[in-house]
């Protein structure tokens, strides 16, 4: 037969549907008109997909916490001297380390218009804590009296709501009982775990909800402009919230988070000034950014550490601190932070990094390189002959761990094999499960900037069980040290303990120290005056167009 | 022919049933623990951990939760969430929009430049035109997308508009419009071009050698109407087919162009999604592709019968 109009049709209509379903996009990409004020083409900001809807309590990851910064004002900032700093709070103070007293400054009020008080507070940190809603930030709230009731672990029901730690004295107050005292308390105060959620967050299931994690109502500098629709938008934008009572940018009033998926391609955006801010820049720009961006290019510490983990817990061989301490010998430091990583790291030389105050220049004398002595004591202890290193394959960690591995084999004459693991996590299963015995890449970003962050949760026998201690080191002298700073009745005075505690590390290298990180940002011609803080979050209120 | 059609669309539920199985046990094969890939380079809370397990039903076993699943798809048209509690069908259908988009752009750059330069190849073959446009394809299937795509970016989108101050082609996403699909568009059909080019060629230039050709040469007939009516028209089935199966390619294989575009395409999202192991994001992707691959096969096996009359369904 010949073609009836029939199959014409359906063709036709199969191709046609296809043609309107393309062409249904792109224009809804324009960008609105602003009122208020200033200049309202946004400053563009770069960020990654948030890995969560925007609850701040389950947000532990870099992007979902950069946007949060902007919608939400912390208690505490931090200062040039990298201090804690009250924000949001008027005063967080203590007697003894485990009753901290917060008094909120009035005036705050959520971007819906009602003021903010105590009870937001308490309310967020008690929702975080509670094992049932399952946040990933729970732990955070580790430290206040009765976190064990709501999150009492695996298998076990909560038998309470809230902390029985956290009292709202009135609108503006709110005591916190810690269960053991902890001198470093108002420095974590900054991080997004410790952010208010507004009553209206609270759907009738107990539960946040979508439409929150969509558009969370903050108390900070930006107000949302619309829900941001994870998956499919690629934009989050935000407006200058008019009544925030702290300081707001001086000409401009719309920040658009752009999101990317590669490095590569934000720097070239950033390049064609299609984009005002990079915090991403990728490894392979970097040597031609400083040109290309001149004094828009900024190297600066960053809060992160990498190291070799040892696994003293699963594997004799690194029992003696000799062997480990010729292994960190063996280590050229200095060629991999500027070679393998093009500059974008620096040679490790304390297990408490540069970025946070405690650090001490130079202060480990084992992260020297010094081939020779290596090989000396590596022979007298006996170490083993062959060693692996174990990397999960997904983080860019292959080059530097196969530079350390030729190293070892070149200094220490010994056979050195990288292991790569799909995932960090198969590099625990795998020692958990005794299958694995090796070395392994370890990394380490920080909760809050505090010194005891790099110790404790890494290095405390009380890490192993519930931390990130995952070597198995255990030392009660140590442990001594942390308690007594914890329970020192200031900050500077728990700083003397925290650095002897870290004296000992460096002594017994539980891991061995490679490399900190650093922050590589550039902006655009169209702003100025961008500065990073502490937490790596840029200080919009100090951002000019220029 | 209607029935034709229908039969066809009938056959297609088993295979995509078939589909979301297979690519649920594979999803569900794979090593590793997703709770633990949310917490990244840090355990995960085995507390919390246990509650994320009991609200995904992780601890189900494959088919008790497969059942959850294609229930959910079936009685409530429910896709399911992946792990942010993002509902599949939002994400679904926000990135299909893009790459649908960027697809159909490659598809039409392919049909035009690869067949409009195998035409002229073919037309002139033995002369320098046709070394020419053999050559450059030969460059263009040897070049891998991921240079193309960052050469092109670099020199179009970057440089192009540093030295001449125009914005013509966006550096990356779709701000811009329809303007932000052809640079990506280009770079995805670049190698199909190649090929589409090549296949163009061979194939008219042995239909041109038929007999029925001569004949309505010799029936005086101008060259227009023997090339176009007589030569091309008999040559277009192999080309329809590798444009057919081509669709599906372009849609779920372009992670590298929307990559590097920063396009919010399919592609990436099933990349990322194999690797967070979320089972109903991977199966909604797969089984929407697997329909597309349906549809297209059927549209070409359409079109068959309307390019050659001798082609009956029945």
């Amino acid at each position: 037969m010949r073609v009836t109009k029939g199959a014409q049709i359906v063709a036709g209509t199969a191709l046609l549907a296809l043609a309107v379903a393309a062409c249904g996009g792109g224009a809804s990409d324009s960008g609105g008109t602003a009122a208020g004020g200033g200049d309202t083409t946004p400053v563009r900001m770069e960020i990654g997909e948030p890995q969560e809807l925007l609850v701040p309590q389950n947000t532990t990851e870099t992007e979902g916490s950069e946007v949060l910064a902007a919608l939400f004002s912390p208690l505490v900032g931090y200062d040039e001297n990298k201090q804690p700093v009250e924000e949001a709070a008027e005063s967080v103070t203590t007697e003894d380390s485990k009753v901290w007293t917060i008094k909120l400054k009035s005036g705050y009020t959520w971007h819906d218009g009602t003021a903010v008080t105590a009870a937001d507070y308490a309310r967020a940190w008690n929702y975080a804590a509670l094992q049932d809603n399952a946040m990933s930030a729970s732990y955070f709230f580790g430290r206040i009296d009765g976190y064990e009731d709501v999150h009492p672990g695996e298998g076990k029901k909560p038998s309470a709501k809230e902390m029985k730690g956290l009292k709202v004295v009135d609108d503006l107050t709110l005591e916190v009982t810690l269960a053991a005292p902890f001198s470093q308390f108002k420095t974590m105060l900054g991080y997004t775990a410790f952010y208010p959620l507004p009553e209206s967050a609270i759907g009738p299931d107990g539960k946040v909800t979508q439409a929150y994690g969509e558009q969370p109502i903050g108390q900070g500098l930006f107000k949302l402009d619309k829900p941001y629709k994870k998956g499919t938008d690629a934009t989050i934008e935000a407006s200058v919230y008019d009544k925030f009572p702290g300081k707001k940018p001086s000409n401009w009033t719309k920040l658009q988070f752009k999101v990317y998926t590669s490095a590569e391609t934000a720097y070239n955006d950033l390049q064609a000034e299609n984009l005002d801010v990079d915090d991403s820049l990728p490894p392979s720009a970097i040597a031609s950014a400083k040109a290309a961006l001149g004094d828009r290019y900024f190297d600066e510490p960053d809060a992160s550490i990498g190291y070799i983990g040892v696994p003293l817990k699963y594997n004799p061989d690194f029992q003696d601190v000799q062997v480990r301490r010729a292994i960190s010998l063996a280590i050229d430091r200095k060629t991999i932070a500027e070679t393998v990583f093009s500059g974008t790291r620096a040679p490790a030389d304390d297990f408490i990094n540069p970025a946070i105050p405690g650090y001490r220049q130079g202060a480990c004398d084992a992260c020297t390189y010094n081939p020779a002595e290596a090989k000396k004591l590596y022979d007298e202890a006996g170490g083993p002959k062959n060693i692996e290193v174990g990397y999960n394959a997904d983080g860019g960690h292959k080059e530097w761990i196969e530079a350390v591995a030729n190293n070892l084999r070149a200094n220490l004459g010994i056979e050195v094999t990288p292991k790569p693991f799909e995932k960090f996590q198969g590099i625990l299963d795998a020692l958990d499960g005794k299958e694995y015995k090796g070395l392994f890449r370890m990394g380490w970003a920080i909760d809050y900037p505090a010194a005891e962050n790099y110790l404790s949760p890494i290095f405390g026998t009380g890490a192993i069980e519930s931390g990130s201690n995952y070597g198995g080191y255990s030392n009660k002298e140590f442990d001594e040290l942390i308690k007594k700073g914890d329970q020192a009745t200031d900050a500077a005075e728990g700083l003397k303990f925290y650095q002897q505690a870290d004296d000992i590390l460096i002594k017994e290298l539980p891991y061995i120290p490679v490399y900190f990180y650093r922050s590589n940002f550039g902006h655009s011609t169209k702003v100025k005056n961008v500065k990073l803080n502490l937490l790596n979050q840029i200080d919009w209120a100090d951002v000019e167009k220029a | 022919m209607g029935r034709y059609v229908i039969r066809r669309l009938i056959q297609a539920i088993p295979v995509l049933f078939g589909a979301t199985l297979l690519i649920f046990c594979i999803v569900f094969a794979l090593p590793g623990d997703p709770i633990a890939a949310l917490f990244g380079d840090k355990r995960p809370d085995p507390a919390i951990a246990e509650v994320l397990r009991e609200q995904y039903h992780l601890n189900d076993p494959l088919l008790l939760q497969y059942w959850y699943y294609i229930s959910g798809v079936l009685f409530r048209g429910d896709f399911g969430v992946n792990f942010a509690d993002v509902p599949v069908s939002q994400i679904m259908a926000g990135k299909f929009q893009v790459t649908l988009n960027l697809a159909l752009t490659a598809l039409v750059m392919e049909a035009v430049i690869g067949v409009g330069l195998g035409l002229w190849a073919a037309l002139r073959r033995g002369k320098a035109t046709d070394t020419m446009i053999l050559a450059s394809t030969l460059l263009f299937i040897s070049v891998p997308t991921l240079v193309t795509g960052f050469v092109l970016q670099l020199l179009l989108g970057v440089k192009l508009k540093q030295w001449t101050g125009a914005d013509i082609f966006p550096v990356a996403g779709t701000f811009a419009g329809w303007r932000s699909y052809l640079l990506p568009g280009f770079v995805l059909a670049g190698t199909s071009i190649a090929y589409l080019t090549r296949l163009t060629r061979t194939s008219l230039a042995e239909t041109l050698r038929a007999d029925y050709i001569r004949t309505a040469t010799a029936k005086g007939l101008s060259r227009r109407r023997v090339v176009g009516r007589h030569g091309l028209r008999n040559a277009l089935i192999p080309l329809v087919t590798f444009l057919g199966a081509d669709l599906g390619n372009l849609m779920g294989g372009a992670v590298i162009t929307e990559t590097i575009f920063n396009l919010q395409g399919i592609g990436n999202q099933l990349f990322q999604s194999v690797y967070l192991r979320e089972q109903p994001v991977v199966v909604g992707i797969v089984t929407i592709l697997v329909l597309i691959y349906i549809l297209a096969n059927l549209v070409v096996d359409m079109l068959y019968a309307l390019l050659d009359p001798r082609i009956r369904y029945e």
